[in-house]
């Protein structure tokens, strides 16, 4: 099994484009044209994708901060096989929203738009994966086999619901085996390739050992540092207006129409070089701890999250975090405030405006109606955004996975009973 | 743990709640919920001013009546409360039950969409006033009732509808005991009380200190619009009064309930389970649907068979006992509007207790209709009687309350790491009985329960009650009302 990479793409924007450019993603989004949506679906390995309008801003110094177009997918490796993809199968559908960005060719061809994707691709601060190496057909695999089980059992509860539980383990088994599509799933999903477990090992052992090295420097750096934050934290000021009342509207008209939400939420980061670091390293952090410890099922509590990322734009001087979950955005937030309120006030209090924080980690998100009027505030319209498997959940996803990993090997009875309880 | 938490500040002042508040009132069985528009303000103030005197405050128990007063957000501009107030108030209340994106999460559609109600609805005409008036019997109901009826005529008001509510006992129409389960103010009610269910009191009445320490969103107004000093102050700590102090919001949703369909749905269900279909059978899957049977036993500690002295039974969690649901199905009805220790993050802790609590709703509804008995449901005898449920419940963040309950728990098919099973009971999708092998699942259970009508409303305070009589006058520049739309626009 693959392991996923993350596609980010932040295009400028033709002088006076932007009206033709916001058509072009109505008419590919939900309600446009068919021939103009991003046909996703036939490309390789894509779990979820999304084209949206990046408002402009204005950085923590004042400077004006332009529109973007913002292209985000998450996707199974290799990222070349999907970048060409993208070129070939997405081309045309493609052109129609990009050639309203600026430098792009005016007869692109598959190597012309590759050149220009690639010329605007950034990569993501912190990448994270709810299930690092399982790949898109491993999930649809395991969704098609809980389906296919689902009425299985349905029709043969009255002869099966007596017997012993290993025995019914047997049946379903015998069953999958006959089944040639599901077969697949009585053995267990391959591993990501070897090379990339390698890199991740190394990743792993030598960012500790790196510190290791260096902590004379930290052990002297870290006080100083706290000391500069508390002053910062003294002078920032909170931004306690209310959104306004026809952006939530617009927002809530394009969530919950599934059960899962894209997210989006940009903004300026506080001026400075401190603030700029402080993001810098806490963010370095979370890519080093989602990668290596919060990558199977549950992001320090959060288990409604497929994917999310932050990406540095416009030089650092703003941040952009987006992510695909599970519910509404009321549970989002709730989930944020009452789960990992530490985590989004290490990552977000950098960001002008953001509730107060203490000592980084304390307050800021569990002032909940400064926070959700923030993230309000901030969080943008995506306009076209494609998910391969609408109708899972990442805990479906997680349970589907379960399910299958219980078709192989041997259990005891009560093992046996417990992994009938998934289905 | 939650009674040291109390200070002097969010002691709450008793005499300036309404008394809906803190009862429900058992011992007043007979109620009806008048629904009027403000035809001309300046007569409705008059009888606002009189009513303040008479509406029950939270500290006097009243022994054969009690009266209450809403107010909707139309109606407040329609009494000539300024723009800059009105702002005060959270987005959902300000928009209403009805917009689409409200209508989609409450899953208020096809049968149960807003342009079918019979009141609150878009194209109908505006609901500015809601009275609930409660009698210890029906003789001492109806001529209050005719009197307030009187009088609000007099006081320029016209009716919108008049819903008369039935005693059919602590059962509701499918036949089990509803209202077990109440979130308890801090420092209020039995001290013995179960401290799962105790909430700061600013998660029920505005003005208040919140689950966060914080208070919710509530309209204020500035000094020289209160000369007279009618309002508190505001607890948080700014010059302006506090209009929302001692209230609340209150949701109001007329519930119908499809009796023999339940019924006629649980039989024919319980006989493809291969049994035979007969009251025991029936009674176990209806329960199972529920999580407690009808006598109010619930399933997690009586799996097996109703159980009469655990009628009232409401002290007890779900993880340790039943984690899988082999006794209290996941997505069963009170599993889900009350999910107790069941949910992230970790589940079986006082953690996930007090995260579910943030989510927690004071009921107050007051079932319609005469009484169906299951066995003339099942007869099939073409009873179209109407009959339901006036689900009424107060809280004081609705999109982090209501709003999430009903999304989020109750209309999810997703909750608790299901599938595709929303609330079977209010909503309806397939069903899964876990048991101690294969499960059972009912495939698609139909809706029993169709949204009538509804309305999001302000329970003020008392003090707000007389603020909002003395109107006219004060700060509401020139004739009040005329900003706003007429009824029946």
């Amino acid at each position: 099994m693959p392991h996923q990479v993350a596609l980010t793409v932040v295009a400028p924007i033709r002088p006076g484009g932007r009206d033709a450019l916001e058509r072009a993603l109505h008419a590919a989004g939900p309600g446009g044209s068919a021939d103009a949506t991003v046909p996703f679906a036939r490309m390789t390995g894509v779990h979820f994708a999304r084209l949206f309008l990046l408002r402009a801003d204005v950085s923590g110094a004042g400077d004006p901060l332009p529109e973007r177009l913002i292209l985000m997918s998450d996707v199974d490796a290799p990222l070349d096989r999907h970048v060409s993809e993208l070129c070939d199968i997405g081309g045309p559908t493609l052109d129609a929203i990009l050639r309203h960005c600026e430098g792009y060719p005016d007869t692109p061809d598959p190597a012309s738009r590759r050149a220009y994707l690639e010329r605007y691709a950034v990569s993501a601060a912190t990448a994270y994966i709810n299930t690092v190496g399982r790949g898109l057909d491993q999930v649809l695999l395991e969704g098609r086999l809980r389906e296919t089980l689902e009425h299985y059992l349905d029709q043969h509860r009255d002869e099966l619901a007596g017997r012993p539980a290993l025995e019914i383990r047997e049946r379903i088994q015998e069953f999958v085996a006959a089944d040639p599509t599901l077969r697949p799933a009585l053995g267990r999903p391959a591993p990501p390739d070897l090379r990339f477990r390698i890199g991740e090992a190394i990743h792993l052992v030598l960012v500790p050992a790196g510190l290791l090295a260096l902590s004379p420097i930290l052990l002297i750096a870290l006080p100083l540092g706290v000391i500069v934050l508390r002053i910062h934290e003294g002078r920032d000021r909170e931004d306690r207006r209310r959104p306004d009342d026809a952006w939530v509207d617009m927002l809530a008209s394009l969530e919950d129409h599934s059960i899962q939400n894209p997210f989006v939420a940009a903004g300026p980061l506080k001026p400075g070089p401190f603030r700029r670091t402080l993001t810098t390293t806490v963010l370095w952090i979370a890519d080093y701890a989602v990668r290596h410890v919060f990558n199977h099922a549950n992001l320090a509590g959060v288990k409604t999250i497929h994917f999310a990322r932050w990406v540095f734009l416009d030089d650092k001087r703003r941040v952009v975090f987006a992510s695909n979950y599970d519910g509404s955005v009321e549970s989002y937030m709730d989930d944020f405030i009452d789960k990992v309120a530490w985590g989004l006030n290490a990552t977000f209090s950098n960001g002008v405006g953001y509730p107060k924080t203490r000592w980084l980690f304390f307050g800021g998100a569990r002032n909940e109606r400064v926070f959700k009027d923030v993230l309000r505030r901030h969080q943008q319209p995506v306009q076209v955004w494609y998910s391969a498997y609408p109708d899972l959940t990442a805990t479906n996803v997680n349970q589907n996975e379960r399910l299958r990993a219980g078709l192989s090997g041997s259990m005891s009875a009560k093992e046996a009973a417990a992994w009938l309880q998934l289905v | 743990m939650a009674a040291a938490r109390v200070t002097a500040t969010d002691r709450v002042e008793l005499d300036d709640m309404q008394g809906l508040l803190l009862r429900g009132y058992g011992n007043l069985r007979a109620a009806c919920f008048l629904l009027y528009g403000v035809e001309q303000p300046d007569a409705a103030r008059d009888f606002l001013a009189a009513l303040a005197d008479r509406v029950t405050p939270a500290s006097q128990k009243p022994g054969e009546h009690a009266l209450h007063i809403a107010v909707t957000v139309p109606g407040l501009r329609r009494l000539g409360l300024p723009d800059a107030v009105v702002d005060g108030f959270p987005l959902e209340m300000r928009e209403g039950m009805v917009t689409p994106h409200r209508s989609r999460i409450l899953g208020d559609v096809d049968e149960s969409a807003p342009d079918r109600w019979a009141f609150g609805a878009p194209a109908g005409p505006e609901v500015h006033m809601m009275l609930l008036v409660y009698g210890a019997e029906r003789s001492l109901l109806t001529p209050l009732v005719r009197e307030l009826d009187r009088e609000a005529k007099r006081g320029g008001l016209r009716e919108i509808a008049r819903l008369e509510t039935t005693d059919i006992g602590p059962a509701e129409h499918f036949g089990f005991h509803d209202g077990i389960s109440q979130p308890r103010l801090d420092g209020i009610g039995a001290a013995t009380h179960d401290q799962d269910e105790t909430l700061r009191a600013g998660e029920l009445v505005l003005g208040y200190r919140d689950e966060y320490g914080l208070y919710a969103l509530r309209p204020m107004v500035a000094p020289h619009d209160d000369p007279a000093g009618t309002l508190p102050a505001d607890a948080e700590g700014s010059p302006d009064h506090d209009l929302g102090r001692n209230g609340s919001y209150l949701v109001f949703r007329q519930l119908e309930q499809d009796v023999p369909g339940f019924w006629r749905y649980v039989d024919d269900a319980a006989r493809h389970a291969g049994q035979k279909a007969d009251a025991k059978a029936r009674l176990a899957l209806a329960s199972k649907l529920v999580g407690r049977w009808p006598g109010g036993a619930p399933l997690v500690l009586s799996p097996h068979s109703d159980d009469p002295a655990l009628a009232d039974a409401n002290d007890f969690r779900y993880h340790a006992a039943d984690a899988d649901g082999q006794r209290c199905p996941l997505g069963a009805h009170i599993r889900r509007t009350n999910p107790r220790d069941s949910l992230d993050p970790q589940p079986g802790t006082a953690n996930s207790i007090e995260v579910a609590n943030h989510h927690r709703l004071l009921r107050r509804g007051r079932s319609y209709g005469p009484r169906l008995p299951i066995d003339t449901a099942l007869a099939g005898e073409g009873d179209d009687t109407p009959r339901g449920l006036y689900f009424i419940c107060l809280n004081t963040n609705l999109s982090r309350q209501f709003e999430f309950v009903q999304q989020t728990w109750v209309r999810s098919p997703k909750f608790a790491g299901l599938y595709g099973e929303p609330d079977p009971i209010l909503a309806g999708g397939s069903f899964s009985i876990p048991t101690e092998t294969v499960r059972r699942r009912l495939a698609s259970v139909p809706r029993f329960v169709t949204v009538r009508g509804g309305a999001y409303c302000f329970l003020p305070g008392i003090r707000a009650v007389r603020y909002l009589a003395s109107l006219g006058g004060v700060g509401s520049g020139g004739e009040p009302g005329n900003s706003s739309r007429p009824v029946g626009s």
